[in-house]
């Protein structure tokens, strides 16, 4: 209905632009307003306002009274030299500052200035360039208004041989370009988009098109994240952990707690101690697991490991064990009485035809239980201590396994560094120590080969209580949070 | 036995054919094995209940044909004691003071056991009445006039004491048998715990043997316990150490537990939608001392006992349900028949009339399927009838949901009031398809058994098949044949050695049909999935439901061809009613088995699975509603 509506306006107004057909086509997008004037100086009244209206079109710069004399002067000297580009137009005013309100106006004073909108098609090109600079990229209406800059009818083909040869190609392709931007930001064209598009290209163009498959793709595409992360991530760590942690359980019944908020406490000595938060997951199918674990095996605490959510990147540790070796896995033998109400097994020496054998051959690869995730702003092993000792409340049987930590460097190496590279790889452990070979960094806290540490922990089985001091497995320094750049 | 030989000849010829193959080396070493099987089958198939045979294409006809009849002493026996029970739930029982004040009064229940309707299976030597299956599921049908009398006297005398009287001593029964017959003491079944329905290795309730070894010390909870609150003897299950072979197990044990013995306290009676007068509640015992010689068969042997009285308790619901919606026909006919709109009586309307045609339909079915249950029951020897007893349960308490709610329909709104009793008797009748077993568990207890049984018989033929046997090949793809080309099948129902009425050869033709076709899918869903076959859930309900069907269909067809043969009054009608509902059933197991077939277009299987994973996954319906975004 709205599409209908909108498109009987455009017819409207074309008819409107028929009866102005000796105009620069040019002015015919402009509301209509300017031609009237025109009509009437036909009629040879009203002289002087004509007058400047005609001014207007030959000499653009007189409808520019109204706008701040920089501006004006900044058009003077773009159209002196015409081929300075547009850049600067956009440099000046980003000087004062860059907003929304100042990228409107520059496009205003580009579209009031030039009735002719002479070299429009790199005025938009420079405006897509410099839009993440003023942080209208992921603004729909900016790029309406952009696409309004084009001059409204004269590249709409109005014949076959226009509509099969490529009419206009460097404006198609322009307006293509703004399209592909937006399509790049995951903007989704509205109505006023496709009307814009039909008045400066007609139907059946490159833009066009580019419009229907973007509405064709969008809507299929915008919602097809069935763990969508919201735009905003929550401020407080806490709930940031909180949120992080469930998308990783993915589980229904995984419980989240928190075994320490975030605090500051002022010791007796004066002293200012910053207690960092703990916030762990667990799921009663994990509970259940780690009651099963046999209590001569280690269980590992084991991180720090990224997670992304959008552009920011949290760690997460895990309590994880080996996998049980084949010969320790017992099988539960079948037990005929088990249930009450009807064989639980057939005693048959029949299996599956093979043409009813649906199952696909995968090669199952034992990685080990993993029994539960934390997440913490410090992850040195007194912290992650208080976690496994938090866990160890509902899950008594901790009290009996040697805990052992096996914690990489923080991502603190990130914070100076700053490429995405090091920060996908910071996981590691040889990637680690190897980042940590850059000069300036706390090169005590080096870690050795992962290996190493195990063997070096292993050769310690100590009680959990018991916390393991070692120097090169333990990273002192608080990991903090990242702002890497995605790529 | 014409069967027989002609499974014969075509071996024969089968075996001339392969000579001509040149198989005749290869199967030679065979040749014995075949020969044990086909002895096998001739073994097996006498001596055995009728259900189990069905599973491999047998009408064991001898087993259900003639429809078992009672001696005339008996007869007599039920005239005497029908008149007064149906007098008093008639005139006594005030079915809706008692669902409404949820409490039986005691003067009714007083009443109950004056007529000794607390002791109907008990031998008269241990002061009960002794009386049969038969005539325990006759008195069944008034009894099941009152939801909540019902269920009080079958947790009582159908689980409750049912322990001392099939797996008791002659102590115990001297000991507790008198009094439970008399309703001096009231008996409750105490199996399902917390954490434990049908899952034996769940139940948590434990006996330890005190330090005399004079007793056992019971620890634990036990919820939903029928009569609760008033039982004054339970038949307790519990876990007890064992030693097996040298090693220590675990074992669960039957005891018999006086109230007396101390330690026992109920909790609150629950607050059900139906059947609101009987009383269902938690027991917590807290070391109840139990005396070793109260322990029902032997220590760690409670299992046995546990699936027994299951098993052996539940045909009677098929009489219960008839005399239920034979009840409900009557109640609704009179408003049926008076009742005008546009100067026509809704007994005139067609969708009015299927409503009664089909209430009659089942209250037959249910009434033929649960008196050849009981009949079978009630023969000399121990036959193993849990599987007709089983379906007799399924079959009954869903046609009894569906009865009760069409007759609530027939009178509309009316019906939804609590000024009739219509919507009493649909919430007694929603528990039909949960106790005594959930209608689940039942329909895989019924396809497991039977393929269990079918499967031990078929190995053999379908290892050879699958070993690329021609002989055997040519065998199945000839007989397939001429399945196909309209072959009839017989298996003797109809015809000289007939025991079906010639008026209902059709529909023996029928039955004979899908028994046929019954056995080859069976063999065929054996060949497919073997033992995995217990996982293929949806696959074993519909065989059960053909079964159930098929058994069904026996039941009508032995019954009308007696009631003919005897000249019963109005028997036109039954051979009416058993037509309609075999034409009905025969469609129904056609299409059932249609869709148990290979690539079945008809079998949304997968779809079914794929949805309910999805939902579950999510824990929730995860369609976006239509009205969340435009565009």
């Amino acid at each position: 209905m709205k599409g209908s509506r909108c498109l009987h306006q455009l017819k409207s107004l074309r008819l409107l632009s028929h009866a102005g057909r000796l105009l620069p086509p040019a002015a015919a997008g402009d509301n209509g307003t300017l031609f009237r004037p025109r009509s009437s100086s036909q009629l040879g009244g009203l002289q002087c306002a004509q007058r400047e209206v005609l001014r207007h079109f030959h000499s653009s710069p007189a409808c520019t009274k109204g706008q701040p004399a920089r501006f004006v002067q900044e058009e003077d000297k773009t159209r002196d030299k015409s081929l300075v580009t547009h850049d600067d137009l956009f440099e000046q005013v980003a000087k004062e500052a860059k907003t929304k309100a100042t990228f409107n106006k520059v496009i205003d004073v580009y579209t009031k200035g030039d009735i002719r909108r002479r070299g429009h098609v790199e005025f938009i090109y420079a405006a897509l360039k410099k839009m993440p600079e003023f942080g209208v990229e992921k603004d729909l209406t900016v790029y309406n208004k952009l696409l309004d800059v084009f001059p409204k009818e004269v590249f709409v083909p109005r014949n076959f041989i226009q509509r099969m040869f490529n009419h206009y190609p460097r404006q198609q392709e322009c307006g293509v370009q703004v399209l592909e931007q937006m399509e790049n930001y995951g903007i989704m064209p509205n109505i006023e988009t496709k009307v814009l598009l039909v008045q400066i290209f007609g139907e059946k163009t490159h833009p066009m098109r580019k419009y229907q498959r973007i509405m064709y793709w969008f809507p299929k595409f915008k919602h097809v994240n069935p763990f969508p992360i919201p735009e905003q991530l929550p401020e407080d760590p806490v709930d940031l952990a909180r949120f992080s942690l469930t998308r990783m359980a993915n589980e229904w019944d995984a419980k989240v707690t928190v075994y320490q908020l975030p605090c500051t406490d002022v010791t007796e000595s004066g002293a200012e101690v910053t207690l960092p938060h703990i916030v762990g997951i667990q799921s009663p199918g994990q509970m259940e697991a780690l009651a099963k674990h046999n209590p001569d095996r280690p269980v590992f605490v084991e991180g720090p490991f990224p997670l992304w959510m959008r552009k920011t990147c949290v760690y997460y540790y895990v309590l994880r064990a080996d996998p049980t070796p084949p010969e320790e896995k017992i099988e539960e033998p079948y037990d005929p009485e088990r249930c009450f109400s009807y064989p639980l097994q057939l005693d048959l020496d029949l299996d599956r035809d093979l043409g009813d054998d649906e199952s696909f051959d995968v090669e199952d690869l034992d990685e080990g239980p993993v029994f539960a995730m934390c997440m913490t702003s410090q992850g040195d092993q007194a912290t992650l201590n208080q976690w496994i000792s938090g866990l160890q409340e509902s899950n008594p049987i901790l009290g009996q396994i040697p805990t052992l930590f096996r914690l990489g460097a923080g991502p603190r190496e990130l914070q100076g560094v700053g490429d995405a590279d090091s920060a996908s790889r910071s996981w590691f452990p040889s990637h680690v120590q190897r980042e940590e070979a850059h000069p300036g960094e706390e090169a005590e806290a080096v870690v050795e080969e992962a290996e190493a540490v195990v063997e070096e922990a292993e050769a310690v089985v100590e009680e959990a209580e018991a916390v393991v001091e070692e120097a090169e497995a333990v990273v002192e320094e608080e990991p903090r949070r990242s702002q890497g750049v995605k790529q | 036995m014409m069967n027989m030989n002609r499974l014969i000849v075509f071996s024969r010829t089968f075996r001339i054919g392969q000579r001509l193959l040149g198989c005749h080396a290869r199967h030679a070493g065979k040749e014995e094995l075949r020969l044990q099987q086909r002895r096998s089958i001739k073994t097996h198939s006498r001596h055995l209940a009728y259900a189990k045979d069905l599973f491999l294409g047998q009408v064991n006809k001898a087993e259900v044909f003639p429809y078992p009849e009672i001696g005339n002493d008996e007869l007599e026996e039920i005239k005497q004691l029908v008149a007064p029970v149906e007098k008093f739930f008639s005139d006594d029982v005030d079915s809706a003071k008692i669902d409404r004040e949820a409490t039986i009064p005691p003067e009714t229940l007083q009443g109950l056991k004056d007529l000794g309707l607390f002791g109907i299976m008990i031998p008269e030597e241990y002061g009960g009445l002794g009386l049969s299956n038969t005539i325990y599921a006759r008195l069944n049908e008034i009894i099941a006039l009152d939801g909540s009398i019902a269920v009080t006297l079958a947790a009582h005398q159908a689980i409750g004491l049912k322990g001392i009287l099939i797996a008791g001593n002659e102590a115990q029964k001297q000991k507790y048998l008198p009094k439970l017959a008399s309703g001096e003491h009231i008996a409750a079944f105490c199996l399902t715990e917390p954490g434990s329905g049908s899952d034996a290795a769940s139940i948590q309730t434990r006996a330890t043997l005190s330090e005399d070894g004079k007793h056992y010390l019971i620890n634990g909870s036990k919820i939903w316990i029928s009569n609760g609150g008033m039982a004054d003897i339970m038949t307790v299950f519990a876990r007890t150490e064992v030693e097996v072979d040298g090693v220590k197990k675990d074992k669960i044990s039957a005891f018999i537990v006086e109230r007396a013995f101390g330690g026992i306290t109920s909790g609150k009676p629950e607050d059900k939608l139906g059947i609101r007068g009987s009383n269902t509640c938690e027991l917590s015992f807290d070391n109840v001392p139990v005396p070793v010689e109260n322990v029902i068969g032997e220590i760690g042997g409670g299992f046995k006992i546990a699936m027994n009285i299951l098993n052996s308790g539940r045909f009677s619901m098929g009489s219960s349900c008839a005399g239920m919606i034979k009840k409900l026909i009557e109640l609704t006919s009179e408003y049926a028949t008076t009742r005008k709109q546009f100067n026509k009586s809704l007994s005139e309307f067609g969708m009015i009339q299927e409503k009664f045609a089909m209430m009659a339909l089942n209250a037959f079915v249910m009434e033929s399927m649960a008196y050849l249950t009981a009949g079978m029951m009630d023969r000399p020897g121990i036959p193993d009838c849990s599987l007709e007893a089983a379906m007799v349960k399924v079959f009954s308490s869903e046609g009894g949901w569906i009865c009760v709610s069409e007759a609530l329909q027939v009178l509309g709104g009316l019906g939804y009031t609590k000024n009739y009793p219509f919507e009493r008797f649909v919430r007694d009748c929603r528990i039909l398809p949960i106790f005594e077993g959930t209608n689940e568990i039942l329909r895989m207890y019924i396809a497991l058994t039977g393929m269990q049984y079918a499967g031990k018989i078929l190995t053999g033929k379908i290892k050879e098949m699958k070993k690329g046997n021609i002989g055997l090949a040519i065998g199945m793809v000839s007989k397939k044949l001429r399945a196909s080309l309209g072959a009839s099948v017989d298996l003797g129902l109809t015809g000289k050695d007939g025991v079906v009425h010639p008026s209902l050869e059709d529909s023996a033709k029928k039955l004979e049909q899908n028994v046929s076709l019954f056995g080859s899918t069976v063999e065929s869903l054996l060949y497919r999935y073997g033992k995995t076959i217990v996982d293929e859930q949806l696959v074993l309900k519909r065989v059960a439901d053909v079964l159930i069907h098929i058994y069904a269909m026996t039941a009508v067809l032995s019954r009308a061809s007696r009631s003919i043969s005897i000249g019963l009054r109005n028997h036109d009608h039954e051979v009416l009613l058993a037509n309609t509902f075999c034409n009905d059933a025969f469609f129904k197991n056609n299409y059932w088995m249609v869709q148990l077939q290979k690539h079945s277009p008809e079998n949304n299987d997968a779809n079914i699975k794929k949805i309910a994973k999805q939902v579950l996954e999510n824990r929730a319906y995860i369609c976006s509603h239509p009205l969340e975004r435009t565009y």
